[in-house]
């Protein structure tokens, strides 16, 4: 690894004038920020505004039509498979919206799978390592358990704990929180929290969950669908009293007034 | 120690062996220290440790992992251990991982005896034979509705299945057909030739094509298109909840799903066969126009005398029987699925075997029934 220089000492992760869609059909135009080191960006929009679109980019699954995503200084996008991947890959864990574990696999082995394809270390240590992430994400006990035996809940748990698997330095998830009830949603916002805490990982949160934004961000950043872009950024309590209807409206769950 | 040794070994002020790590615990270097702890642990192993991690900066998840199974390989080997000089960082790391220790859910499911697997999974084809059973009366108590009240039949739904299990799957069983008519010939021409009796390959082709061979590999052909299409389609629509959905609209799911799927093939199955029966003859004249000098028009004439209509009508009866017990345990495998992607691929598969088992335990049958009928 070498030696990071500035801005990659301040920042863990950049996204630089990328704009991203599918085919001609641009989603996200132009569009610009930084992630400082274990901080928490939360990701925000209504529907169809690009945050999963956004979130594609970002883990490497959509490659931009323009600009740049950088992890730790590097280009995912041109990276491609094989060595230089597998370095950003070890570093960032993402979680998916329904927690995406393969269907075939326990919830120990599917917390395993990226364990034993990038790490060396023996079965016995391996087995431990399960054990310590199911039991974090508080799914102790049920690593012989199969995600269809599993409630809505559960599966994004264990898929936190699979994306946690090998201790990554950029967690990246996509509505942690969504379907969840709020005594759940609400644990899940304390793990995170504690997570971004106890071992200083930075995170970058699609969600539209508002008490989720609230307690767990340390920075927001709005896309609206008309602007395909970044309309507001800053701290959610400012965002809060934004003198942009768009934005106020999101926050104190308002329908546009002139549409009623 | 030998060099580059992840810790260091030396001797505490009460006499414990010391072993202090010079280096962050993480992934990288896991293995490694489990190794060279193993072999400490063998080395010694009447005496007592002591762990100093006050130069370890930085320790992940596999860093608590290897102090836990240490700690566990100790006890078992009745070793006295410790850990010292943890820094605060280090020591909250830990700390977070041992509050989250006693979280133990149910147990796994249990998984038996041997013997009591296979009592199980008897038990199991058996209630599974029954609720076939029960779905098949079902269907026919709603088809018999659906005949009474023809204009509440979706039509368009059966035109689209007709199209996919029945236009679409022409040109590949026309291919199969074919060269199971042209493999036939063949063989038969062998073992003719010796006797003279060129001319019975006309015979034999078209009796096998058209009182076993074109219904049986019709049925085949629309197992493994149409009936794991069926299991697929529904499975995803359940796995959706679309089912769900319809079910609470107040639709009767046998009639809205099943029925189009199963009249679809009732009425594809019999046209293909003869489909296969023309494709086979056509396979079995060329050989015999290119091998043993039979003209097609003999090789016609020999057909229309040896084959009669009770033959082909008993193949075509074949294949109507054959194509509702598909279309049936088709619908019935993707109504089974449950949560999750594994069980619609599961469902699909056993639609195929299913299916593929159908049809030769129903061949049998008729088979036997045509003989004492003297059909």
């Amino acid at each position: 690894m070498t030696t990071p220089t500035a801005p990659e000492d301040r920042y863990a992760l950049c996204v630089q004038n990328v704009s991203l869609g599918y085919g001609e059909k641009m989603i996200l135009e132009n569009i610009n920020f930084c992630v400082e080191h274990r901080q928490i960006v939360t990701v925000l929009g209504g529907s169809g505004c690009g945050k999963t679109t956004l979130m594609k980019g970002l883990v490497g699954l959509l490659e931009p039509a323009k600009g740049r995503f950088e992890v730790y200084g590097k280009d995912i996008s041109a990276l491609g498979q094989g060595g230089s991947f597998d370095w950003v890959r070890k570093r960032t864990g993402v979680l998916f919206q329904s927690g995406a574990l393969i269907g075939s696999l326990t919830l120990a082995e599917n917390v395993a799978l990226p364990i034993r394809e990038f790490s060396n270390v023996p079965g016995d240590m391996v087995e431990e390592i399960v054990g310590l992430k199911l039991a974090m994400v508080r799914l102790g006990g049920y690593g012989g358990y199969y995600p269809a035996e599993l409630s809505g809940g559960m599966k994004k748990r264990a898929g936190l704990a699979r994306a946690l698997a090998l201790d990554p330095n950029i967690l990246f998830c996509d509505e942690p929180t969504g379907g969840l009830d709020p005594i759940i949603a609400a644990q899940i916002d304390n793990l995170l929290l504690e997570l971004n805490h106890l071992l200083a990982i930075t995170m970058v949160v699609i969600t539209h969950d508002l008490p989720t934004i609230m307690a767990i961000s340390d920075r927001s950043i709005m896309l609206d669908a008309d602007a395909r872009g970044i309309i507001a950024s800053g701290a959610p309590q400012q965002m809060e009293n934004s003198s942009d209807p768009r934005v106020y409206d999101f926050f104190h769950r308002q329908a546009p007034r002139a549409r009623l | 120690m030998e060099r580059g040794s992840p810790f260091e070994t030396g001797t505490s002020s009460e006499g414990e062996l010391l072993v202090s790590f010079k280096a962050p615990i993480t992934f990288e270097n896991a293995a490694e220290i489990w190794e060279g702890a193993n072999n400490l642990i063998a080395q010694n192993s009447n005496g007592s440790f002591v762990l100093d991690l006050s130069r370890v900066t930085r320790m992940d998840s596999a860093g608590v992992a290897f102090l836990r199974l240490f700690q566990r390989l100790c006890r078992r080997r009745g070793v006295r251990f410790r850990i010292q000089s943890a820094p605060p960082s280090i020591e909250r790391f830990l700390d977070f991982f041992e509050r989250d220790e006693p979280a133990q859910g149910p147990p796994s499911p249990p998984k038996g005896s041997p013997v009591a697997r296979l009592g199980a999974f008897l038990v199991g084809r058996a209630a599974e034979l029954q609720e076939f059973a029960d779905f098949c009366r079902s269907f026919f108590s709603v088809a018999a509705r659906a005949l009474r009240r023809p204009g509440r039949f979706r039509w368009r739904e059966s035109l689209y299945y007709l199209q996919l299990a029945g236009a679409d799957a022409m040109t590949i069983l026309f291919l199969i057909t074919l060269l199971l008519g042209v493999v036939m010939a063949f063989q038969a021409a062998i073992q003719l030739k010796q006797f003279g009796a060129n001319i019975f390959v006309a015979d034999l082709v078209s009796l096998a094509l058209a009182r076993e061979l074109a219904p049986v590999f019709t049925a085949m052909l629309l197992a493994g298109r149409s009936s794991s299409f069926f299991a697929a389609e529904i499975g995803s629509m359940k796995v959706g909840e679309e089912l769900d959905a319809l079910a609470v609209m107040g639709f009767n799911l046998t009639e809205f799903i099943t029925l189009p799927k199963v009249l679809a093939l009732m009425i594809v199955a019999p046209l293909l066969t003869m489909w296969a029966n023309f494709a086979g003859i056509i396979g079995a004249i060329g050989v015999c126009g290119v091998s043993l000098d039979i003209t097609p028009y003999a090789f016609l004439h020999e057909v229309f005398t040896a084959v009669t209509f009770g033959d082909i009508a008993g193949g075509l009866l074949k294949a109507e029987v054959f194509a509702t017990l598909i279309a049936l345990v088709g619908c019935f495998r993707g109504f089974q699925t449950t949560m999750g992607a594994d069980s619609v691929g599961r469902q699909t598969t056993a639609a195929v075997v299913s299916g593929l088992f159908l049809i030769i335990f129903s061949d049998a049958i008729l088979t036997v029934l045509f003989y004492l009928l003297g059909w």
